[in-house]
């Protein structure tokens, strides 16, 4: 689809999706979406799916190491050439994730960065492995949410801990996405944005379920027992875990 | 050198008219893209959507004021240079605004899906584009007075 008309058509087809963490569910279903982005051409489809595929936890879960993630996530880039801003966008995306997998590597007791270059990407290599032992990597004064996610990270705080990660991701979406309204750029930043508004919504939803069952378990055994469950089994349950989520 | 002043004048007569109904039909497509893409996600309101998407079909409207002004009983060398000027700069004119206006009204359309309290005062830059073709349609009138007949 090259017409800008078109794109024009698609982009005002697609439901706002507001600020994050404040929908319980998306605005548009898969379904949908996937309905609505048929328009686009093959070419722009294999793009976005390679983008999702690169990007959101579901598609990176596929991969048995970093490494194959990382390579795979220059693949893309290197597709990308048409759409700088694109490229851009999943490297940053890459970077935001490596930043994350180093705290969790350090805080599971890593005592050095290792051969970063197998499970890390982009520029900020260098900086974590020289900063290894500094909370922000040396890098508190470019990107200073890395400290507080340490220290959300270092209490437990893993709900704190996702949306600041979010956020992050989020911030950078806005900042591309300021950039187009009609083309395909628009189109691929809504639905790296509608992925991340989706997943936070599953969330919710497991949070609800595991709550509903927690209220059943206690309904059906309340006249055997006559105890509560423990604490931990009413918390909120954490997000899924791991270097590239 | 006379007629190809003549032919200029000619020119000059027609361009608003074809200026502004190339700027009028870009706009409306671009307006009404957004209006067609804004329906589909909404349950209501398709005939404000549809009804500002149509704004720009002024500007061919202008573009025959215009020519009717600048129309003589004939077109010779005195005045072929004259029509010439008026009209393709007001053409132009029509033709820019046109697009420019189809632009900020699919972007209008866009931002009051997500704000629907915001949809009037979306429209005031496709407005004051408005105003900026009725400066030209005006003074091209005005001019079209002093033209040597």
């Amino acid at each position: 689809m090259s017409n800008p008309h078109q794109y024009i058509a698609l982009v005002t087809s697609l439901p706002h999706l507001g600020v994050l963490f404040t929908r319980k569910e998306v605005p548009i279903s898969q379904f949908r979406l996937k309905q609505r982005l048929g328009v686009l051409s093959p070419g722009h489809q294999k793009h976005l799916r390679e983008m999702v595929e690169v990007t959101a936890w579901a598609g990176v879960a596929k991969y048995d190491s970093d490494a194959s993630v990382i390579s795979r996530a220059r693949e893309v880039i290197a597709d990308l050439a048409e759409y700088p801003d694109l490229q851009h966008l999943v490297a940053a995306r890459m970077e935001t994730r490596t930043l994350i997998a180093a705290l969790r590597r350090r805080r599971e007791g890593q005592e050095t960065a290792g051969r970063i270059s197998e499970w890390g990407y982009g520029r900020w290599l260098a900086f974590i492995k020289d900063n290894w032992m500094d909370p922000g990597f040396g890098l508190s004064h470019f990107l200073p949410w890395i400290a507080e996610a340490d220290r959300f990270m270092r209490s437990g705080d893993h709900i704190a801990m996702e949306r600041l990660a979010l956020t992050e991701v989020m911030r950078e979406l806005d900042h591309y996405g300021n950039h187009h309204e009609f083309d395909f750029e628009a189109v691929a930043i809504y639905v790296l944005r509608w992925v991340i508004v989706e997943r936070w919504s599953r969330y919710n939803e497991a949070d609800a379920r595991e709550r509903l069952q927690v209220l059943l378990e206690d309904a059906l055994h309340a006249n055997d027992t006559h105890t509560t469950h423990p604490a931990s089994m009413s918390e909120t349950p954490l997000p899924s875990e791991g270097a590239y989520s | 050198m006379n007629e190809f002043v003549v032919a200029l004048g000619w020119f000059g007569l027609f361009a608003p008219v074809a200026l502004g109904a190339i700027g009028s039909a870009w706009g409306c497509a671009l307006g009404g893209s957004a209006a067609i893409g804004a329906m589909l996600d909404s349950d209501g309101g398709y005939g404000r959507f549809i009804g500002v998407s149509l704004m720009p079909s002024s500007q061919v409207i202008y573009g025959i004021v215009i020519m009717f002004s600048l129309q003589q009983q004939t077109v010779d060398a005195a005045n072929g240079a004259a029509l010439f000027g008026i009209g393709v700069l007001s053409g132009f004119t029509m033709l820019f605004t046109g697009i420019r206006q189809g632009e900020v009204l699919a972007s209008a359309i866009h931002a009051s899906k997500a704000k629907p309290e915001i949809f009037g005062i979306s429209l005031a830059p496709a407005a004051v584009l408005e105003g900026f073709s009725v400066f030209a349609l005006v003074f091209a009138l005005v001019l079209a007075g002093s033209i040597p007949s």
